[in-house]
C-alpha cells in the first residue's frame, strides 16, 4: 500500500462492510462494543480494551421494526434497531447509550427489553452544559461509566487511558489536516471518497485507521490541480451517512469546505487536554468544544457556533441535510436560515428518510441550489 | 357530552361550573399581571411550580393552553402558521401551536400573555429544551433550565444530588428576576398546599376504583386542569375538595359517572383533545368507560417528602412518570390495570410526544404478558387532526371492545 488510490480502495472497503462483515474481520479475543453518538467517550472504551463500533445506521429494508417503533423515528434509530432484531449485532458484547433526544432515549428502552446483548449502559450526560452544575455531575457519569467498564470489560488503568486518549487525538489531528488540505486542495480527494474515509474510522481498528490516515496524508500533490474553482458550501447536520450526497454536490459544481456533521468535522472539536487528569479532560471537552443540538448551552449557542464555522471555512451557502423526524435539528433550522440570511448566506434543506431512496430529487435541488450561488 | 346518549347517560358533574369559574379567574390573571401587580413565567408541565407561587409569580402553561387549542380545534391552523415560518410539521404540536399562537396572536384567550421569563424542566422530554429556546430569543426574555437527567432504571446519588443543586439555582435566577430574596416561609406553605392538592387528586382518582367509577378518565382530562397550573395556591386546595365531596357523594350513592359500565378501560398517553368527546360517546354507548390513565395519574404522586424542603422537591421533580424507564411505566401501567379492576387499555401512540409513545409496543405486549387484559393502539396525535383517520379509530375499538366481550 501507500498509494492514494490503494488506501483509497481501504477505506471505501471498510465503510462498505456491512455488520456481518465487520463481525467476521474481527479476531477472536476482541470485545465489539457498539455506541452511536460522540457524547460516549470511545477513549474510554478503547482503554478498556473493547474495540468501539459506532452505529451509523445502514441501507436496509425495514421489516422487524415496525412490531416495536412508530414511523416517525429518524433512519439511524429505525435501522440500527431492524439490524438488532435481524440478529445482525448478535456479535457486539455491549452497547452504550448517551443521552441525547426524546428519540434515542426510547430506543434505548426498547433495546433493553429485547435482552439481546449481554450488556448495556446508559450513558446520561447533562442536557444542560451552562450550568456550573454539570461539570462535577458529568464527572461522576464519566467515573460510573468507568467503574462499569472495569467490573465488565477490563480495568482502565490511567496509563491505558492516557494512551488510548493520545491516540484519538492523534487520529483527530490527521483528520483535521485531511479537512485543511482538501479546502485547499478541493479536487485532491473527492468528496464521496473523504466520506468513506471518515466513516470507516468508526468502524476498523483506530491504530490501523491512524496508520493509513498517515499514510494517506503523505500523498498530498505537490501543487494544486485545477479543480474548476467549485462553489464552496458548508454541510450541516447529521451523518455522513452516504457518499452519494457528496458526490452529487460535486458534480453540481460545489465542494464541502467543512461541515459540522456529527460523524464529520464535529468529532474534531472532541481533542482532549493530554496535560490534565484524563477523567477531567474528557469532562472538560464537552464544555469547551463540543455542542450538539440536543444540549443546551445558553439560547444562541447554536446560532453563534454555525456562523462562526460557516465564516472560518469561507462557504458560500450552507446545505442542512437532516434525518427526517429529527427533532433537534429541526427546531434549531428556521432560526439558523434566518441567522444565515442576515449574513448573507443562502441555505438549502435536505431532508433524507432512507438514503438509499429519493436522490433524483435531491439531486435537482442541489443543482438549483448551486447555480444560484455562482455569479455570472 | 350530551345526555341523550340514551342507552347510557352521562352524569354531568356539577363542580364543572366551579372549575370554569376558576380557570376563567386564573387566565384573567395571567391575562392581566399588571393590573395584579404580578410577572408572569412561562413554564413547562413537569417544571417546578411551587418557587414561582412562593415568589409571587404567576405560572403560564403552554402545554396546558395547547391542549385547549387543541379541544377547541384550533390547533391545525397555529401549527400551519408555525410549519410556514420554517418549522417542520414533524414536530411536537404543542410546541407548533405555541409557537405559531404567537407568531399569529391567535389562540382561543387571543394573544398570548408576555412573559417576563421562562422555566423550562426537561423532566417531560427533550422538545421543551428546543422549544423554550426558540421562544426565549423570540420574546427576548431569559430562561431557566432545569435539567433533570432520566433514569432508565435507577436513580443514582449524584443524579440527585445535580438536580437539588440546579434546585438552588434557580431560587437565585428567581431572587435575581423579582429582585428579592426567596421567602422561605411562604415557600413551605405553598409547597404544603401543592402536596395536598396532590393528595387530593390521588384520592378523587382512586375513587374510581369504586365500581362503577364515578369519575372517568375523560373528566380527568377536564379537572386536571388546576392540578397542572394551579398547585400550590389556595383555589386549587378548595376545588379539588369540593369536586372530591361530590363524587364521594356518588359513590355513596352507587352512582357512576355513566349509567352503564360493563367494561372498565384504562387509558395510556396524552388525549386526543379534539376527540374526546366522540370517543367518549363511541366507548359509553358500547358499554365502556376509561376508569383511569396514566396521564393525569402522573400528577398524583404516591410518597410525597413531607418535610415541604427544596430536596424533597428536587426529588418529586426528578421522579415524575415521563422521566422514568420502560419497566416503570409497564410496571405502572400493570398496576393500575389490577388496582381498577380493568378488562383491558387504550393506548395512544401520539405522533408528537415520543417520550410517551416511544416504547408502547412492547409495553403493550408485555403488560398483556403481565395480566392477561388486551391493549390495543391507536395512532394519533394530542392537537392536531390533520392526520387522524376517526373512521378507522372507530373500527379498531369496537374490535376491541368485541373482543373484551368475548373474553369475558
Ligand atoms: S438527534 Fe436526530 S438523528 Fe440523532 S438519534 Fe435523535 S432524532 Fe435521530
Ligand atoms: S413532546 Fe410530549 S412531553 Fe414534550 S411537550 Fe410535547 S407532548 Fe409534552
Amino acid at each position: 500500500m501507500g498509494n492514494k488510490p490503494s488506501l483509497i480502495r481501504e477505506f471505501e472497503r471498510v465503510a462498505s462492510l456491512e455488520y456481518k462483515d465487520i463481525a467476521s474481520q474481527l479476531p477472536g479475543d476482541c470485545i465489539p462494543i457498539g455506541f452511536f453518538c460522540p457524547y460516549v467517550p470511545e477513549e474510554m472504551l478503547h482503554a478498556a480494551g473493547a474495540f468501539p463500533l459506532r452505529l451509523m445506521g445502514t441501507p436496509i429494508r425495514m421489516s422487524h421494526v415496525q412490531a416495536h417503533l412508530p414511523p416517525n423515528c429518524c433512519h439511524l434509530v429505525k435501522s440500527s434497531f431492524e439490524s438488532l432484531l435481524r440478529g445482525e449485532l448478535d456479535f457486539l458484547k455491549g452497547i452504550v447509550f448517551s443521552h441525547t433526544c426524546d428519540t434515542m432515549q426510547g430506543l434505548s428502552d426498547i433495546w433493553a427489553f429485547q435482552k439481546r446483548l449481554p450488556f448495556q449502559f446508559d450513558f446520561m450526560t447533562p442536557s444542560n452544559l451552562s450550568s456550573e452544575r454539570s461539570r462535577p455531575y458529568l464527572k461522576a457519569e464519566i467515573e460510573r461509566f468507568k467503574a462499569f467498564l472495569d467490573a465488565n470489560v477490563r480495568e482502565i488503568t490511567p496509563q491505558d487511558l492516557k494512551a488510548s486518549i493520545h491516540l484519538f487525538n492523534q487520529i483527530r489531528e490527521k483528520t483535521q489536516t485531511l479537512y485543511r488540505l482538501r479546502r485547499k486542495w478541493p479536487g485532491w480527494i473527492s468528496g464521496s471518497d473523504f466520506a468513506q474515509i471518515i466513516r470507516a474510522g468508526y468502524l476498523m481498528d483506530r491504530s490501523r485507521y491512524l496508520n493509513l490516515l498517515g499514510q494517506l496524508l503523505e500523498t498530498i500533490p505537490e501543487k494544486s490541480e485545477d479543480n474548476g474553482h467549485p462553489i464552496p458550501v458548508f454541510l450541516a447536520g447529521n451523518m455522513t451517512h452516504s457518499p452519494s450526497y457528496f458526490s452529487m454536490m460535486e458534480e453540481a459544481g460545489a465542494s464541502v469546505v467543512s461541515d459540522n456533521l456529527c460523524s464529520g468535522a464535529r468529532f474534531l472539536r472532541l481533542v482532549t487536554c493530554e496535560d490534565i487528569d484524563p477523567i477531567d479532560a474528557l469532562t472538560e471537552r464537552y464544555f469547551s468544544s463540543f455542542l450538539c443540538p440536543a444540549k443546551h448551552s445558553g439560547v444562541q449557542a447554536h446560532i453563534e457556533t454555525l456562523i462562526k464555522e460557516v465564516e472560518e471555512a469561507g462557504a458560500r451557502g450552507v446545505i442542512f441535510l437532516f434525518y427526517k423526524y429529527c427533532e433537534p435539528h429541526y427546531f434549531d433550522y428556521p432560526d439558523l436560515k434566518k441567522a444565515l440570511e442576515a449574513k448573507g448566506i443562502p441555505s438549502l434543506l435536505l431532508e433524507v428518510d432512507d438514503p438509499a431512496t429519493s436522490q433524483g430529487q435531491l439531486k435537482i435541488r442541489i443543482q438549483a441550489f448551486v447555480e444560484m450561488l455562482n455569479p455570472i | 357530552m350530551e345526555n341523550q346518549l340514551l342507552n347510557n347517560p352521562y352524569r354531568q358533574i356539577k363542580s364543572t361550573a366551579a372549575y370554569r369559574r376558576l380557570m376563567m379567574a386564573y387566565y384573567f390573571m395571567v391575562k392581566h399581571p399588571a393590573w395584579f401587580g404580578k410577572k408572569v413565567a412561562w413554564i413547562t408541565s413537569g417544571g417546578p411550580v411551587e418557587p414561582l407561587y412562593a415568589m409571587g409569580v404567576l405560572p403560564f402553561y403552554p402545554e396546558n393552553y395547547g391542549a385547549m387549542c387543541g379541544a377547541s380545534r384550533m390547533s391545525p391552523s397555529l401549527c400551519e402558521a408555525a410549519e410556514q415560518k420554517g418549522y417542520s410539521h414533524d414536530l411536537c404540536s404543542y410546541a407548533l401551536t405555541d409557537i405559531g399562537s404567537s407568531f399569529t396572536g391567535k389562540g382561543p384567550i387571543g394573544r398570548l400573555p408576555r412573559p417576563d421569563f421562562l422555566v423550562c424542566g426537561n423532566n417531560i422530554c427533550g422538545t421543551v429544551i428546543k422549544w423554550y429556546e426558540i421562544q426565549a430569543r423570540a420574546i427576548r426574555v431569559p430562561l431557566f433550565f432545569l435539567d433533570t437527567p432520566f433514569f432508565h432504571d435507577e436513580l443514582h446519588q449524584h443524579n440527585l444530588r445535580y438536580v437539588e443543586k440546579q434546585m438552588g439555582e434557580y431560587i437565585a435566577f428567581l431572587e435575581d428576576q423579582m429582585k428579592r430574596s426567596f421567602p422561605e416561609k411562604r415557600f413551605q406553605k405553598v409547597v404544603s398546599r401543592s402536596f395536598e392538592t396532590i393528595s387530593l387528586w390521588r384520592e378523587i382518582l382512586d375513587l374510581s376504583r369504586n365500581h362503577p367509577a364515578p369519575f372517568a378518565a375523560f373528566d380527568a382530562f377536564i379537572h386536571m386542569a388546576p392540578i397542572v397550573t394551579l398547585r400550590g395556591t389556595r383555589w386549587a386546595v378548595r376545588y379539588y375538595k369540593q369536586l372530591k365531596r361530590e363524587l364521594e357523594e356518588r359513590v355513596k350513592k352507587g352512582v357512576g359517572a355513566f349509567g352503564r359500565e360493563e367494561i372498565r378501560l384504562i387509558w395510556d398517553n396524552i388525549p386526543i383533545w379534539y376527540d374526546i368527546r366522540n370517543l367518549s360517546k363511541l366507548l359509553s354507548s358500547n358499554g365502556a368507560v376509561l376508569v383511569a390513565d396514566t396521564y393525569t395519574s402522573a400528577w398524583a404522586m404516591e410518597e410525597p417528602d413531607l418535610t415541604f424542603s427544596l430536596d424533597g422537591l428536587s426529588r418529586a421533580y426528578a421522579t415524575i412518570h415521563l422521566n422514568r424507564g420502560l419497566g416503570y411505566k409497564t410496571q405502572k401501567m400493570a398496576k393500575l390495570i389490577e388496582k381498577f379492576g380493568a378488562h383491558g387499555f387504550l393506548m395512544h401512540s401520539n405522533r408528537s410526544c415520543k417520550p410517551y409513545s416511544l416504547g408502547q409496543y412492547d409495553m403493550r405486549r408485555e403488560v398483556t404478558r403481565l395480566t392477561g387484559k388486551p391493549g390495543l393502539i391507536i395512532e394519533a396525535d394530542h392537537t392536531d387532526s390533520r392526520s387522524y383517520s376517526p373512521q378507522q379509530v372507530e373500527k379498531q375499538i369496537l374490535m376491541f371492545l368485541e373482543i373484551i366481550r368475548g373474553k369475558d
